[in-house]
């Protein structure tokens, strides 16, 4: 069959042509790539492929031309001379482009892992520098963290200790109270209301049941009795603190302002307890703040640590630098002989400790206290709960202790008439 | 001392009486044919796999390495015809050409293969598939270029 033989050479000769211009471009692109960043593999790669084919267009474009140019031009014999090379040089190029395309899994996964180490290095770098221009900086930070960690340990220790005292006098006192308060309510019973005999034995009687609160107190302190707990709302809990503190408190020139978290979760605790806590803080922010000032009371949910934040602020005188390591000792007040038995911030701390919790103090001369109790949140199922207080919470708004650090003091249990405003 | 006499001996006589060498193999056969159809099954399964693995790292979804792939999906056509060119007026002897003039050609084939002859000359023109090809390659290498330099490079290993 005679057919016309112009397509063929119309397509073989610009095609030709046009294999070579865009194998040359495409070279072109990949070291201009190659120019942008050159330890990229990648690059290197495409660039081996563009090498390999741009020598197959170049060496089958050349031999296609020479090819149609010795066939029209009738030398036919001189291409037969020629054509050997020019398939073998195709053949050759062919394979080599095909041979260099197959690494490029190998490539990407070995430039991949290049990458990985060198982003790895420059993290470690960047820790470096970082360590280097903040050494003194961090150095100082962990030396006032172990300064302030010891502090802790130091009054945490102490106060164990004279929990178990207290704990071992207050069991010991106990029963004589118990008999000399039975024995002045028998002797009562027998006498006339209007004798002198009978105003003693009830002055005995009163006092009595003083000491008995007292010691109750440090059994409280000393931890010695296990916390009723239940699910409660703390923001029930706080409200009706304010209640009582409105019912047995002047505050007409003080202003209370609350601000709960809608986030905080409720919480399983001893409610009578905590609630003892609550106005005993209460209360003492209420002596700090005098006859006019303020008082913030605010909730704050940590969902990541489980914890919720009660704060009782004040902006009251603060407490002396000097008494901030003593704050829940028991029967230390600043109160003058008569108006605090010393008890309410360490029967607090005993409360808080029993839930697994911890009370810490901010505070600075002149500029008011705040106290921020942590109570650990647990799930609905009751059974079997146990939950420890594990580490601070992070990203707490605090003023700076008189030590020129923030002042974070251990644990408390609560008193038995409420304040002690061992911080006015 | 023998063993060097013996060998200096065999080395003298090969020298004075010379005759076929038929320790190396000639090639003056076929095979250039047949190595230039194997380079292009080995350059079909090349690119069948750099497309498996741009595939298989997800690389077909950014513009570039698309471009790439099409690209070689077009030689893949490619070499299949020019394979197939060659199998039939090279290989098989199917067809055979011959030029009338400088702007006509005769295409002959077996009788009762006459179907042959036109695809024959579609497949000849190849160049149809080798120019998008490197058209496809150019514009992928393009779209490189313009990728931010992170998003053409592997993110991690493996």
């Amino acid at each position: 069959m005679v057919v016309t033989a112009i397509p063929i050479l119309l397509v073989d000769l610009v095609g030709s042509v046009l294999m070579i211009v865009f194998s040359f471009l495409c070279l072109d692109l990949v070291r201009m790539l190659k120019r942008k960043d050159p330890g990229n593999l990648i690059w290197t790669y495409l660039l081996w492929v563009c090498y390999g084919l741009g020598a197959f267009s170049v060496s089958r474009s050349a031999g296609h031309i020479l090819k149609q140019i010795l066939l029209l031009a009738g030398h036919e014999e001189i291409w037969s001379d020629i054509a050997a090379y020019s398939g073998t040089i195709n053949t050759f190029t062919l394979i080599l482009v095909a041979s260099v395309t197959l690494f490029f899994e190998r490539i990407w996964s070995i430039y991949g892992r290049i990458l990985s180490d060198k982003r790895a290095l420059q993290e470690a770098h960047g820790e470096l520098i970082f360590m280097n221009q903040n050494l003194e900086k961090l150095v100082a930070e962990r030396t006032e963290a172990l300064a302030r960690s010891e502090k802790q340990m130091v009054q945490a220790d102490r106060l164990a200790s004279i929990g178990q005292l207290s704990s071992g006098i207050a069991h010991e006192i106990n029963n004589p109270l118990g008999i000399i308060l039975g024995y002045t309510q028998l002797l009562l019973r027998g006498e006339d209301r209007e004798s002198q005999k009978y105003e003693d034995l009830k002055i005995i009687e009163k006092h009595v049941k003083n000491c008995k609160a007292i010691v109750e107190d440090l059994l409280n302190f000393a931890r010695s009795a296990p916390p009723a707990k239940e699910m409660v709302q703390i923001h029930e809990i706080i409200d009706e603190g304010i209640n009582f503190i409105r019912h047995h408190s002047r505050l007409e020139d003080v202003e209370i302002v609350r601000e709960y978290d809608p986030a905080v979760p409720p919480l399983y605790l001893d409610e009578k307890k905590v609630r003892q806590v609550l106005v005993n803080l209460m209360m003492n922010a209420r002596h700090a703040v005098g006859a006019a000032g303020r008082i913030f009371l605010s909730t704050r949910w940590d969902g990541e640590q489980r914890l919720v934040a009660i704060r009782v602020e004040d902006s009251g005188y603060g407490i002396e630098a000097k008494n901030l390591p003593r704050i829940f000792d028991p029967f230390f007040t600043t109160k003058p002989t008569g108006e605090g038995t010393g008890l309410g911030l360490s029967v607090s701390y005993g409360i808080i400790k029993n839930h697994g919790g911890e009370i810490e103090v901010e505070s600075l001369p002149g500029e008011g206290a705040a106290f921020t109790v942590w109570l650990p949140a647990v799930l609905a199922e009751k059974t079997g709960f146990k939950t420890e207080y594990k580490k601070g919470p992070k990203g707490q708004k605090g003023r700076k202790g008189p030590d020129g650090g923030r002042e974070r003091i251990g644990e408390v249990q609560g008193g038995r008439d409420g304040a002690d405003d061992s911080h006015r | 001392m023998g063993a060097f006499l013996f060998l200096f001996s065999f080395l003298l006589i090969s020298l004075l009486f010379p005759g076929s060498a038929l320790a190396t193999q000639g090639h003056g056969g076929r095979e250039g044919l047949y190595i230039h159809q194997l380079s292009h099954i080995f350059f079909f399964i090349s690119m069948g796999i750099l497309i498996y693995w741009l595939k298989n790292r997800g690389l077909t979804a950014k513009p570039g390495w698309r471009c790439i792939g099409y690209s070689a999906m077009f030689f893949i056509l490619w070499t299949s015809d020019a394979f197939f060119v060659h199998l039939l007026d090279e290989q098989l002897e199917l067809i055979r050409t011959r030029r009338i003039g400088s702007l006509e050609m005769a295409i002959d084939t077996d009788a009762g293969l006459q179907w042959l002859i036109p695809l024959y000359y579609t497949a000849k023109l190849d160049h149809l598939l080798c120019v998008p090809a490197l058209i496809l390659l150019y514009m992928g290498l393009k779209g490189l270029v313009h990728e931010k330099g992170g998003e053409s490079v592997p993110e991690k290993e493996g």
